[in-house]
C-alpha cells in the first residue's frame, strides 16, 4: 500500500511540475538571432490574476513586433517569463534571470511590493528595469539610475479624483468645491494606504474636508462595520481604494445596509475589472473609477487600441479583463521601439535612448504621450482617467480627449434603483 | 441604538459562519488529532463544487448543498486515508507538513484549473434584507447562521446519544482504551475526517451566495477558525460554535468602535489573553485538551 501511495505522490509531482514547466518561454535554437527580454510577474499566488494579465500585454507587443519584422533589421525579441509571487520571490527571479540567463533588461511587473524588490536586484546588477504597472511612488522617487517606468504613480490617481471632483462633481451636486465632504475607504496594505494619504493630502491642498477615513483589512470577510461608519459620516463623494473582493463586498453590504452617496469614486484596483461587474450585476452602475485606460474609450485618441483588441481576442479567445493589459502593451511598445533604436540590449544604451524618446499624448494606445523624467526615469505624460460603469461597460468619461460620454451624476439611491 | 443594534446583529451573523467552519475543524483536530492546515483549501473546494453546479445546471448552491457535502465526506475520507494515515504516529512536524503541502497543492492546482479569477452565483436573494425599522438583516447570512446553530444542535445529539457519536467521542479521549474496548480507531478517524470536511463542504455551499470563490479564499477564512477553535476550546464542539459568534462580535464592535483596520489585532489581543490565562479554550473539554492535536 505505502509503495502505491508513493508511487501516486511522485506522479502527481511529475505531472505538476511538468505542467509548470511547459508554461516557460524558452529559446529554441532559433536561426534569426534573438533578444532575451525577462519577464517578471507573479503569475500564482494572490496577485496572479491582474499578474497574468499585465502578462499578456507584454506578450502582444511583442508577438505583434515579431510577426510585423522584429527589432533591429529583423532580430527576433523573446520574453523570458518568470514567476514572481511576493518580493522574496521576486528577488530570487530577478537574481536567476540576471546571473544564470545573463540577461541586461527585465520588464514588469504589476506589483509594487515585487517592483521594488526586484529592480534593487537590477539596480546593483547594473540591469535595466522597466516597470510599465506597478504604481507606488517611490520605485522612481529613489532616483536609481536603472529604473524606468511608464505607467502613471498613485500621486497621480489621487490628483486626477481630487482634480476632477474640484471640476466636475462638485458642480455637478451644486456646491463649491470646499463644500464637498469627502470621505475614504482603503485596504490597509501599502496600495491603499499610499493613495488615501495623497488624497488626504491633496484634498487639503483645495481645502476640501474630509468627512472620515476608514482603514480595513483586504482579507476582512465582512464590512459592515465600514459601511455603517461611512453611513454615519454622510460623504457627498466616497472614494474607495480596494482590491477585488473587498470592493464586492464592500459594495454588496453598502447595499443591504442601505448606504446612499451621491458620488462614489474607485481607485482603480478591483473597481475596474470585469469580475467586480460580474459579481454585482446591475448594481455596478453608476460607480466612477479612476484607472489605466480601458476599453470603452474615445478610439482616434488612443491608436493602435483596435489591432490590440483584435489581437487579444486571436491569442486568448476572451476580452481583456482589466486595462492592465493595455497599460503593459504600451509600455512594452515603447521599450520596443527605443530597443529598435539602440540595436542592441545595452542597459545604459537603452535608458539614454529612452530619455531621449518622446511622444505626444494622443498617440499611443494608451493615449499616453511619453517624456520621461531625466534624473528619476518616470514617464510625465501617462495619466489615469476617470470611468464611469454605464449600463456595464466601464466608459470612459475625462478628460475630455479621452471621454467618448459625459458622465451620470449624482448617483440614484438603492430605493429609486430598478 | 439602531447603529449598535446593526452592529451586533451583523457581528453575531459573520460569527455564524465563522462558526461553521471552525466546527469541522474542530472535530478533525478533536478526534484525529491533527490540525488539517489544508481546512481552507477544502473550503475553497467546496465553493468551487458549489459554483460549478450552478454554472452547469444552474442549480442554486442551498439546493446542490446536499451533493457538496457528501462529495466533501468522500474527499475528507480519501484525504485521510491516503496522506494523514500513514504519519498518524509519526511526529507533530511530519504532520504540519504534510497537510500544509496538501494546502499548497490543493491551491495551485485550483490554480492552474482555474486560474485565479473571481467566481460568483447570482441569486434572486443574494443581496435580499429583512428590515426591522432601521436594521437591516441579510438574507443569505441569516440563513447561514440559522443553519450553524442546527448544524451544532444536530452534532451534538449525534455526537451525545449514537453509538457511533460514543465512539467518537471515546476515541477523542482516549485512543488506546477506545480501541482496547473493541472500537476500531483507524475507522473512526476516517469517518470523524469525512464528517469533518463534510460540515466544511456545507460552509462552503452557503457562503457562496454571500461570497466568491477563488484558489486563495480559504486563507480568509481559516486563520480566523483556527483562532475560533482554541480560543472555544479544542474538541469542543460548543466551544467552536460560541467562539464563532465571540469572534465575529469582536470584529464588528472593534471596527466601528476601534478602527476598521484593527479589528483583526483587537481579537489576537483576546487570542492572547486567552492563551495566557486560560489555554485550554473558554470551553475547553478539560485539563490537557491544550495538547491535542499536537501529541
Amino acid at each position: 500500500m505505502r509503495k502505491w501511495i508513493a508511487l501516486l505522490m511522485i506522479s502527481l509531482l511529475a505531472v505538476t511540475t511538468a505542467c509548470s514547466g511547459s508554461t516557460g518561454t524558452r529559446g529554441e535554437g532559433g536561426k534569426k538571432e534573438t533578444l532575451q527580454i525577462g519577464a517578471l510577474y507573479p503569475l500564482s499566488g494572490a496577485a496572479a490574476l491582474l499578474g497574468d494579465e499585465s502578462f499578456r500585454g507584454a506578450e502582444l507587443a511583442v508577438k505583434l513586433r515579431n510577426k510585423n519584422g522584429g527589432v533591429a533589421g529583423g532580430k527576433h525579441v523573446e520574453l523570458v517569463k518568470t514567476d514572481a509571487p511576493d518580493a522574496n520571490a521576486a528577488q530570487a527571479e530577478a537574481n536567476r534571470l540576471i546571473t544564470q540567463k545573463g540577461l541586461h533588461l527585465i520588464l514588469g511587473s504589476y506589483s509594487s511590493a515585487i517592483s521594488f524588490a526586484a529592480s534593487e536586484v537590477a539596480e546593483r546588477n547594473g540591469v535595466l528595469y522597466w516597470e510599465m504597472g506597478a504604481i507606488s511612488d517611490p520605485i522612481t522617487e529613489r532616483g536609481y539610475k536603472y529604473v524606468i517606468r511608464t505607467n502613471p504613480p498613485a500621486s497621480e490617481f489621487a490628483k486626477v479624483e481630487i482634480q476632477y471632483i474640484k471640476e466636475v462633481v462638485a458642480p455637478k451636486l451644486g456646491k463649491s468645491p470646499t463644500d464637498v465632504r469627502i470621505g475614504i475607504v482603503h485596504e490597509d496594505s501599502l496600495y491603499g494606504t499610499t493613495v488615501a494619504e495623497f488624497i488626504t493630502k491633496m484634498a487639503k491642498e483645495e481645502k476640501m474636508q474630509i468627512a472620515t477615513t476608514q482603514p480595513y483589512n483586504m482579507k476582512s470577510v465582512d464590512l459592515s462595520s465600514v459601511v455603517l461608519n461611512v453611513k454615519q459620516a454622510k460623504p457627498d463623494v466616497l472614494i474607495a481604494v480596494s482590491y477585488l473582493n473587498d470592493a464586492i463586498l464592500f459594495w454588496r453590504q453598502a447595499k443591504e445596509l442601505g448606504l446612499d452617496v451621491p458620488v462614489f469614486i474607485g481607485t482603480g484596483g478591483g473597481h475596474t475589472m470585469s469580475d467586480f461587474q460580474k459579481a454585482l450585476g446591475k448594481d455596478v452602475n453608476g460607480i466612477i473609477d479612476v484607472d489605466f485606460p480601458q476599453y470603452e474609450i474615445n478610439k482616434s485618441y488612443t491608436p493602435g487600441l483596435e489591432e490590440f483588441l483584435k489581437l487579444y481576442k486571436e491569442t486568448y479567445n476572451e476580452e481583456p479583463r482589466s486595462g492592465h493589459s493595455l497599460a503593459n502593451f504600451m509600455g512594452t511598445n515603447v521599450l520596443l521601439e527605443v530597443i529598435d533604436k539602440v540595436g542592441t540590449i545595452d542597459p545604459d544604451k537603452i535608458k539614454q535612448a529612452a530619455l531621449e524618446y518622446k511622444l505626444e499624448p494622443g498617440k499611443s494606445a494608451t493615449g499616453w504621450g511619453v517624456d520621461f523624467d531625466q534624473a528619476k526615469g518616470q514617464n510625465k505624460l501617462g495619466q489615469p482617467y476617470v470611468h464611469q460603469w454605464i449600463d456595464g461597460k466601464l466608459v470612459t468619461v475625462w478628460p475630455k480627449g479621452a471621454a467618448v460620454q459625459e458622465a451620470q451624476l449624482p448617483m440614484p439611491k438603492w430605493s429609486e434603483r430598478k | 441604538m439602531a447603529q449598535l443594534m446593526q452592529i451586533i446583529i451583523s457581528g453575531i451573523l459573520v460569527g455564524g459562519i465563522y462558526a461553521l467552519i471552525s466546527m469541522g475543524l474542530n472535530l478533525i483536530l478533536g478526534v484525529v488529532r491533527i490540525i488539517n492546515f489544508a481546512h481552507g483549501e477544502f473550503l475553497m473546494i467546496s465553493m468551487y463544487i458549489s459554483f460549478l453546479f450552478f454554472v452547469t445546471w444552474g442549480l442554486d448552491p442551498y439546493l446542490s448543498a446536499p451533493i457538496v457535502v457528501l462529495l466533501l465526506f468522500i474527499f475528507g475520507c480519501f484525504v485521510q486515508r491516503i496522506i494523514i494515515q500513514p504519519i498518524l504516529e509519526t511526529s507533530a512536524t511530519v504532520k504540519i507538513f504534510a497537510t500544509l503541502g496538501l494546502s499548497i497543492m490543493l491551491q495551485n492546482l485550483a490554480l492552474m484549473i482555474w486560474n485565479a479569477d473571481y467566481r460568483t452565483v447570482h441569486t434572486a436573494y443574494q443581496t435580499s434584507v429583512i428590515r426591522l425599522g432601521e436594521v437591516a438583516i441579510s438574507v443569505p447570512r441569516l440563513i447561514a447562521f440559522a443553519v450553524a446553530i442546527l448544524i451544532a444542535v444536530a452534532l451534538f445529539l449525534f455526537l451525545q446519544n449514537t453509538l457511533m457519536g460514543k465512539a467518537i467521542r471515546a476515541v477523542a479521549m482516549e485512543r488506546r482504551a477506545a480501541s482496547l474496548m473493541g472500537i476500531h480507531v483507524k475507522k473512526i478517524y476516517l469517518i470523524a475526517f469525512g464528517i469533518g470536511s463534510a460540515l466544511v463542504g456545507l460552509a462552503g455551499s452557503l457562503l457562496m451566495p454571500i461570497y466568491y470563490v477563488f484558489p486563495t479564499v480559504g486563507t480568509l477564512f481559516v486563520l480566523t477558525a483556527f483562532v475560533v477553535v482554541v480560543l472555544g476550546g479544542m474538541g469542543s464542539m460548543l466551544g467552536a460554535f460560541l467562539g464563532g459568534i465571540l469572534i465575529g462580535l469582536v470584529e464588528a464592535l472593534a471596527g466601528v468602535w476601534i478602527s476598521p483596520g484593527l479589528k483583526e489585532a483587537v481579537y489576537f489581543v483576546i487570542f492572547i489573553l486567552v492563551l495566557l490565562f486560560r489555554p485550554s479554550g473558554l470551553f475547553s473539554l478539560g485539563k490537557g485538551s491544550e495538547e491535542v492535536g499536537l501529541k
